[in-house]
C-alpha cells in the first residue's frame, strides 16, 4: 500500500532504508541455500567415482580397493545425495563446517585464514581497475572520435584480449625481474600485493572504460548538462559534477559483478603470484572431490558478493536521490 | 547525512579494509631484491611447487611434500646418489627363511627432534595399524615387533625383498612424541638433518638445523620452503635471487638457466619413465601385432630431443630407466621404422582400402583415443600426446587427444572407454621396478591380463636371491618390450637449478629426495 511521503522527509526515508537492508540481509539466507544445494549436485554430476579420487589423493597411487571402500563409508558417501545435502545442511545450522575431506584441517578456520588476502586482492585489484577505467571512460567520452579516443579504443581492445596469465608472468618479468620494484610472488605487504593487483586491475578495467565511455556519452546529451552550461559553469564543473554522477549508475552495477567474479575467480593470479587466496582453494578443492571444502568456499563466497551486492545497492541510493526504497513498501 | 559524506564514508571503509587486510595479513616486509638476506646468512631458500598437507603416517604426503619430508623424516633404508642401498636408520638387515621375516638391527645412538631415543618402538609405531601404508604397498606384512630395544622382526605373508620396500620417504620413522595424550598428531618429529620450525599454509615452511643429528650435521642454519605453484614465477623468482634453489625446472628453461651466470644446473636420471598404456582389452590394442607397430611408429629420439629440449633419455620401450636395479644393458629396444610398423598392420588385415590415408578392417577404421591428464604434468603431456598423434598417423591410424582431468579419465578408465593413456612413472620410488605389478591382472590400473606375465611378476617379487631376480626382471624386461602391455617413451632427468650463492650441491638421482648435506652459503 503506497503512502504519499515527502521527498524532504529524511527520517522516513532512513527508516526505510534500513527495512530494505533488512529485507535484503533475509534474502541473503535463500540465496545461501540455493546456491549451495546447486554446488553440491554439481559436484555429484562431476565424473569419476568421489572416494576413489579422494583415497587417490589421500594415499598416493598405489592404492588399494579396501582402501576406496573405507573412504566411502568413512565419508558418507553411500548414502543419496540428498541425504548427505542435508546432514551438511545439519553441520551447517551448528555452525560447523566440518574438515576437508583431503587434509582433515577445519574448513572454517582455513577459509578464514584466506580470507584476509582473499579480501584485499578483490578490493585491490577493484579499485586499480577503477583507477584506470575512469579517466580514460571520461576523456574517451569527452573527446569523441578523436586520437585519444581511438587510442582508448585500442587499449582497451588489448585490455580485453590479454589472458590474465600472459599478462602476469610479464609484468612479474617487467617490474621484479628488469627492474626490481616488486616482488615476484608472495603475500605480507603492499609490495606484495602491487603486481596481482594490478594484473587484475588492467585485465578488468577495459570493458569497464568502455561503458563509462559510453555511459557519459549518452548523459552529456541530455538536457540538463545543457542548462548547466547555460548557467555558466566551466566544463570541468560540468562534467564532474552534474554528469558523472549519473553517468556512473551502470558502471557501479557492472563494478558490483566484478566484484563477485574476483572473490571466487582470481585463480590463476593467485596460481602466478602464489597468494594465498580462497580462488584457489575451491578450484583445488573441486579437483580433488574434497565436498566439504568446496561447499564451505561456495558459501562464502555467496555470502560475501551477496553484501557486496547490497553495497552496490545502497550505493546507488547515495547516487541517485530517485531510486528510493520506501517504495517498495 | 549528506550524500556526499556517504560517498565520502563508503571510501574511508574500502581504504581501511585494505589497511587492514594488510596489516593483519603481513608479517615481515620483503624487498624485491633477493640480496635482502643477511651477509653470511645460511637460510638456504628453496621453491616447490605445492604445500606440504600432511605429516602424518595416516595419509600420503603428495605433491611435493616429500622433498620437504626428506629433511625431515629419515627411512629404515636409504640410497647413495647413484640408487645404491646403503644402510640408513637400521645399520643391518637379514631374513632367516628367505624372506618371509626379516630382522632389521638398528643404529644406536640417535634421537627424535623432541629428544626422545630412536628404538624399535618407534619403528613398530611407524609401521603400526595406522599407517596407511601398511594397506597399500606394504599390505603383505602381517607383523611387526620389536625383539629387544634395536632389533625389529617383520612377519611377511609371502616372501618379498622387504628392504627394497623401505627406502621410501613417504612411509619414513616417526617418533611416538609426535601425538599428545589423546593420540592426536601435533607436531612432526623425525630423526632428519632439519627439524620443522614453522609452516604458513600454501606460503612457506621453515626448517631448522637438527644439531643432534647422527649424521653430518648441515652447515645450514634454515631451510625455507616457499610454496609458488607456478612454474613460471619460480623461474623468475629464482634469476630474480628471491629463490636459491628449484628443484624441477621446467624443459624449455634448461638451455637458458645454464647459459647464464653463476647458475648452476645439474641433471641426472631419475626413476620414472613416462609411457603409452593400451587398453589391451579392447580392439584395436587387444591384438599385440598392433602394439608392436606402435611401438615401431613412434620416434621417442625426437620426442626428448624436439619436445623435451633434449631433457631426459629416450627409452625406446625400455620399461624402466637403465640406472636401476636389474637393468638388462643388452636389451633391444625400438627405434623408429615406419615400414616395419606398417607391415605389421597390413599383416592383421589393417589395409587403406579409401585412400583417405586411415586404415581400415572388416569396415572400421583405425582410429583410437589417447587421454592425457590435466595434471601436474599436463604442459609436458600435451606435447608429447601431439607428437605420438603426429608418428601414428604415419602408418595410418586416427588418433584423437582428449586432455582431461583426474575424475573423467578415472571414469573412462573405469568402463575401458579409451585406447591409450598417457602416464608418468609414478609408480616407482626407488632402484627396485616395482612398478611391473601395473600390469598385473590384480592391479587395478592394469589394462592387461597374461598368466605368463603374472607368474614372472610374483616370482620376481618373492625372492630374495640376486641371482634368481636378475634372471626373473631380465625375462620381464624383454617380456614388455615383446609383448608390449605398454610402450614405456622417455626416462625422465631430474633438473636442479642453484643459485650463485649455493656452495656444495650434489643432485642425486632419487626422486623425490633432496639431499642438502655439505651444502652451504656464500653471500656476498
Amino acid at each position: 500500500m503506497k503512502r504519499p511521503i515527502s521527498e524532504n522527509d529524511r527520517n522516513v526515508r532512513r527508516i526505510s532504508m534500513w527495512k530494505y537492508i533488512a529485507k535484503r540481509l533475509a534474502m541473503v539466507l535463500v540465496v545461501i541455500a540455493g546456491v549451495t544445494l546447486v554446488s553440491f549436485f554439481a559436484m555429484y554430476l562431476a565424473p569419476g567415482d568421489p572416494a576413489e579420487l579422494i583415497a587417490l589423493e589421500r594415499y598416493g597411487q598405489d592404492l588399494d580397493a579396501s582402501q576406496i571402500e573405507s573412504v566411502r563409508e568413512a565419508e558418507g558417501l553411500n548414502a543419496p545425495v540428498y541425504f548427505q545435502y542435508f546432514i551438511w545442511l545439519d553441520h551447517l545450522l551448528h555452525l560447523d563446517l566440518g574438515r576437508s575431506i583431503i587434509t582433515s584441517d577445519d574448513v572454517l578456520e582455513e577459509i578464514i585464514l584466506k580470507l584476509p588476502a582473499t579480501i584485499e586482492l578483490t578490493v585491490a585489484g577493484l579499485l586499480i581497475s577503477l583507477l584506470i577505467a575512469l579517466p580514460i571512460g571520461i576523456l574517451s567520452a569527452l573527446q569523441k572520435n578523436a586520437l585519444l579516443d581511438n587510442c582508448c579504443a585500442f587499449f582497451s581492445l588489448i585490455g580485453i584480449s590479454i589472458p590474465n596469465f600472459w599478462l602476469g608472468i610479464l609484468l612479474i618479468w617487467l617490474f621484479s625481474l628488469t627492474l626490481h620494484i616488486f616482488p615476484s610472488y608472495g603475500y605480507g605487504s603492499l609490495s606484495h600485493l602491487a603486481l596481482p593487483a594490478l594484473t587484475l586491475g588492467i585485465s578488468m578495467s577495459s570493458i569497464t572504460a568502455r561503458l563509462t565511455r559510453a555511459s557519459l556519452m549518452e548523459v552529456m546529451e541530455k538536457e540538463y548538462i545543457l542548462a548547466a552550461r547555460a548557467r555558466g559553469f566551466d566544463e570541468y564543473t560540468v562534467v564532474l559534477r552534474h554528469a558523472l554522477k549519473n553517468a556512473l549508475l551502470p558502471v557501479v552495477t557492472f563494478a558490483g559483478m566484478q566484484l563477485g567474479y574476483l572473490l571466487g575467480g582470481a585463480v590463476i593470479v593467485e596460481t602466478i603470484f602464489s597468494w594465498p587466496g580462497i580462488g584457489k582453494l575451491l578450484v583445488d578443492s573441486i579437483f580433488a572431490r574434497d565436498f566439504s571444502m568446496v561447499q564451505g568456499c561456495v558459501l562464502f563466497i555467496a555470502v560475501l558478493f551477496s553484501l557486496s551486492s547490497l553495497a552496490v545497492d545502497i550505493l546507488y541510493a547515495v547516487l541517485d536521490p530517485r531510486i528510493r526504497y520506501d517504495m517498495y513498501d | 547525512m549528506d550524500r556526499n559524506f556517504k560517498l565520502i564514508l563508503l571510501t574511508c571503509m574500502l581504504l581501511a579494509v585494505i589497511g587492514a587486510s594488510a596489516c593483519i595479513g603481513g608479517e615481515k616486509d620483503e624487498t624485491a631484491k633477493g640480496d635482502s638476506f643477511g651477509e653470511n646468512s645460511q637460510d638456504l631458500v628453496v621453491g616447490i611447487s605445492s604445500d606440504v598437507n600432511n605429516w602424518y603416517l595416516d595419509k600420503f604426503a603428495d605433491g611435493d611434500a616429500r622433498f620437504v619430508w626428506s629433511q625431515v623424516y629419515e627411512t629404515l633404508v636409504r640410497l647413495d646418489s647413484n640408487l645404491n642401498i646403503i644402510p640408513g636408520l637400521a645399520e643391518s638387515w637379514e631374513t632367516p627363511d628367505n624372506g618371509t621375516t626379516w630382522l632389521f638391527h638398528l643404529r644406536k645412538n640417535v634421537t627424535f627432534h623432541d629428544g626422545t631415543p630412536f628404538n624399535a618402538d618407534s619403528v613398530v609405531f611407524s609401521y603400526s595399524d595406522k599407517s596407511y601404508v601398511r594397506q597399500a604397498v606394504l599390505k603383505p606384512i602381517k607383523s611387526v615387533e620389536s625383539l629387544d630395544n634395536y632389533t625389529v622382526k617383520f612377519v611377511l605373508q609371502k616372501p618379498m625383498p622387504l628392504p627394497f620396500y623401505l627406502t621410501h620417504v613417504a612411509w619414513p620413522i616417526m617418533g611416538p612424541g609426535c601425538l599428545d595424550k589423546a593420540g592426536n598428531f601435533v607436531k612432526p618429529v623425525g630423526t632428519g638433518p632439519f627439524k620443522f620450525e614453522s609452516q604458513t599454509k600454501d606460503q612457506e615452511i621453515v626448517l631448522t638445523r637438527n644439531d643432534a643429528y647422527w649424521g653430518n650435521k648441515s652447515l645450514l642454519d634454515k631451510v625455507i620452503f616457499k610454496v609458488i605453484p607456478d612454474p613460471s614465477t619460480q623461474v623468475m623468482a629464482f634469476e630474480n635471487g628471491e629463490l636459491d634453489m628449484i628443484i624441477k625446472v621446467p624443459e624449455y628453461d634448461v638451455k637458458r638457466l645454464e647459459a647464464k651466470n653463476g647458475i648452476q644446473v645439474q641433471r641426472k636420471l631419475s626413476t620414472f619413465t613416462d609411457f603409452l598404456q593400451f587398453n589391451c582389452d579392447k580392439t584395436p590394442f587387444n591384438d599385440t601385432k598392433v602394439r608392436q607397430s606402435v611401438a615401431y611408429a613412434i620416434d621417442t629420439k625426437a620426442l626428448v630431443n624436439d619436445v623435451l629440449n633434449g631433457v631426459g633419455k629416450p627409452a625406446g620401450g625400455r620399461p624402466y630407466s637403465p640406472n636401476m636395479m636389474y637393468s638388462d644393458p643388452d636389451l633391444k629396444t625400438y627405434s623408429q621404422d615406419l615400414d616395419k610398423s606398417k607391415a605389421l598392420l597390413k599383416e592383421v588385415g589393417w589395409e587403406d582400402s579409401n585412400g583417405d590415408g586411415i586404415l581400415e578392417k572388416d569396415g572400421s577404421p583405425l582410429n583410437c583415443t589417447l587421454l592425457v591428464s590435466k595434471g601436474a604434468w599436463a604442459a609436458r603431456h600435451t606435447l608429447m600426446a601431439q607428437v605420438v598423434q603426429e608418428d601414428l598417423r604415419k602408418i595410418g591410424m586416427n588418433v584423437g587427444i582428449q586432455v582431461l582431468d583426474e575424475g573423467a579419465i578415472s571414469k573412462l578408465e573405469g568402463v575401458g572407454n579409451f585406447g591409450m593413456i598417457l602416464r608418468t612413472g609414478y609408480f616407482v620410488w626407488g632402484p627396485y621396478p616395482k612398478h611391473f605389478f601395473i600390469h598385473h591382472s590384480k592391479s587395478p590400473y592394469s589394462h592387461y591380463h597374461n598368466e605368463t606375465y603374472d607368474q614372472l611378476v610374483d616370482a620376481a617379487d618373492s625372492t630374495i636371491d640376486p641371482q634368481k631376480q636378475k634372471e626373473l626382471y631380465y625375462a620381464l624386461q624383454t617380456f614388455v618390450i615383446k609383448e608390449v602391455p605398454a610402450f614405456y617413451l622417455v626416462h625422465e632427468e631430474k633438473v636442479v637449478a642453484t643459485g650463485p650463492s649455493v656452495k656444495g650441491f650434489v643432485i642425486t638421482a632419487e626422486d623425490p629426495w633432496l639431499d642438502l648435506s655439505g651444502v652451504y652459503l656464500e653471500r656476498k
